[in-house]
């Protein structure tokens, strides 16, 4: 299935999706929120691909939802923004391990898809912000992400303030995990997908989850869904593999 | 591609539901009881459960409950499940403007008690169904028997379109318990409430989605090795229900294959059902099958605050869950749903609607 506004391409287990509106800096229009929740659910159905590379075409990973999309003689409905929360959502749940790999502007909804993702790299000229707020509408449910990385506090304000933040200070503060030189992002991000390997689906998948609700409840109300993802996991054949080599390295 | 379907499919036209009129608290149950054991008090106290209807016998003078019989049980089970079982077909008519007489075929679920003759020839004369209703009793299929139920039911008024198919689950769990103190039973007693949940089924062409969802097909499966997992004991002349700790991790290793059979088979996938009824089995059963199809917090909402409002009500719940789902007003035509209601044999069954 050919997409206009993203490009998905599959190599040694790992997916790629890239961004892909160079002409207009990888802006997010309904086509391209379309076409991702599209290709999520066709890596969900079909893909036995472990990891899932998101990145942008050219130097930029997003500068944002493209607010050409929003007609200025019609009043906006927030059914678009349901369709992207959506999008994003299930990019979220996808049962691979998600890495960002970010170069350039990372802005706005740029940000928010790279939230969803388990690891963030970065280039040390990309820059980050979100400037919803002083635009008059709100960051997505970037709300419900960002503080979660780089707590409260700093979250309020790069949300009110709409302040750009460079690679170093987002480093810093663990909005991303790792920062390289513009020529090495592809070496960067296939560093740090070694370093998740060997991927035991079944223990990623369910460890992410875990940790998309772990903010969310009660640790009384958490642990019967821990319980319930460990004897999962414990069921898989990995687990049954480590346990059959601690006991070959013992003898 | 979905199965070929008749014109008229079978519908969950009303619901009805009912409890006897006392409730308890977790605490008002320990204190009741004199119960002192620790590890029993944890049950009651993290079972994630508010309050739960239940017949009880008062204190008697020396402050204790007085030790009901086997014989006081089977009574309990039959007086009160005739007035629940009543209540819940009278308001589950009612909602439809239907009147007893025109009821059908009446089928009855029950395994807190065995009765011959059974609920079910009771009920129709109680409600006043005639004496040439269709009549079933189904008994001691436990928590998952509501489907079992819905599948002879749905077939019934899908071969006799227009007329009126009944069916109730009638579960009065505090006419079948031992409380004795040991972890055991603390289990089962910190867990199950009484309630009485009807649901009529007519075929019949649909204009909106007040006419009810229809009933599109069923799948299920039994787990036999685990089959001694869950199951009634008979004790010194009184039922007592066993439940292992396994059963919230069998029910999480199996769950997706009935599921996604189910869907497989109609050509849908798990994202394209809005609406999850699960029965409300206990909390980590719950956790457990919400983690392994990949449920949401907000998809098992019913079940959960059904759980904390009532207990386990055994096969009834899941019908208390789907009647919280139609007072919300969320569903639309053409939505789908999934019920799924789990109990002994190891059972899990599972039915597809569509609204």
């Amino acid at each position: 299935m050919s997409k206009q506004t993203i490009k998905v391409t599959s190599a040694e287990g790992v997916t790629t999706l890239t961004l892909d509106r160079p002409e207009r800096q990888n802006a997010i229009n309904v086509l391209m929120v379309r076409e991702l929740e599209q290709a999520c659910y066709l890596l969900e159905d079909e893909s036995k691909d472990q990891a899932v590379v998101l990145r942008g075409a050219g130097e930029q990973f997003s500068v944002g939802i493209d607010l050409h999309d929003f007609p200025p003689d019609q009043k906006p409905d927030v059914r678009g923004f349901s369709r992207w929360e959506r999008a994003c959502r299930t990019l979220e749940r996808l049962p691979m391990a998600l890495v960002a790999a970010v170069d350039g502007q990372c802005v706005g909804g740029g940000l928010q898809l790279a939230l969803t993702c388990d690891i963030r790299v970065a280039t040390d000229r990309a820059r980050f912000c979100l400037p919803e707020v002083k635009q008059g509408f709100l960051p997505g449910m970037g709300t419900f992400r960002l503080a979660k990385y780089i707590g409260l506090g700093r979250a309020r304000r790069m949300a009110l303030s709409g302040r750009e933040i460079g690679a170093a200070e987002a480093l810093d503060i663990g909005l991303i995990d790792r920062v390289c030189a513009p020529g090495g992002l592809d070496q960067a991000v296939a560093e740090t997908l070694e370093e998740l390997r060997p991927i035991n689906p079944v223990a990623v998948h369910l460890t992410r989850r875990l940790f998309d609700e772990s903010f969310e409840i009660a640790y009384e109300d958490f642990i019967g869904c821990f319980l319930a993802a460990q004897d999962r996991a414990i069921k898989t054949d990995p687990f049954g593999a480590t346990v059959r080599r601690a006991h070959d390295a013992g003898e | 591609m979905e199965r070929p379907r008749t014109a008229a499919p079978p519908r969950i036209v009303s619901v009805g539901t009912a409890n006897p009129p006392t409730t308890y608290t977790q605490q008002d149950l320990l204190e009741l009881f004199h119960c002192d054991n620790a590890l029993v008090r944890r049950f009651f106290e993290s079972s994630h459960i508010r309050k739960r209807h239940l017949v009880l016998p008062d204190p008697g003078p020396d402050g204790q409950v007085p030790d009901e019989s086997g014989e006081a049980l089977i009574q309990k089970h039959k007086s009160w499940g005739l007035r629940i079982g009543r209540e819940a077909i009278e308001r589950c008519l009612a909602a439809h403007g239907a009147r007893p007489a025109d009821i059908d075929y009446l089928m009855v679920i029950s395994s807190t008690g065995f009765l011959c003759p059974g609920l079910a020839s009771y009920l129709v004369t109680e409600c006043g169904m005639r004496p040439n209703t269709h009549r079933v009793d189904m008994l001691g299929m436990g928590c998952n028997a509501g489907i079992n139920g819905l599948v002879p039911t749905s077939q019934w008024a899908a071969a006799n379109p227009g007329r009126l198919a009944l069916m109730v689950c009638v579960e009065v769990c505090s006419a079948a318990y031992v409380f004795d103190m040991t972890v055991r039973t603390g289990v089962v007693n910190s867990l199950f409430g009484d309630g009485a949940a009807a649901a009529l089924i007519v075929a019949g062409a649909s204009h909106d989605t007040a006419d009810g969802p229809a009933l599109l097909d069923f799948e299920c499966l039994m787990i036999p090795e685990a089959r001694e997992e869950m199951r009634f004991d008979f004790e010194a002349g009184k039922f007592s229900f066993y439940l292992g700790w396994e059963i919230p991790y069998l029910l999480g290793e199996h769950i997706a294959t009935p599921v996604d059979a189910l869907l497989r088979r109609n050509g849908l996938k798990r994202r394209d059902v809005k609406h999850w009824v699960v029965h409300s089995g206990g909390k980590k059963v719950v956790d457990s099958i919400k983690y392994n199809i990949g449920l949401t917090e907000h998809d098992v909402r019913h079940t959960r605050s059904v759980l904390q409002e009532y207990g386990n009500l055994s096969s009834g719940s899941f019908l208390f869950s789907y009647q919280e789902l139609q007072r919300e007003d969320v569903v639309r035509p053409g939505d789908r749903g999934v019920l799924i209601t789990m109990g002994p044999g190891i059972s899990i069954e599972t039915a597809l609607l569509r609204w």
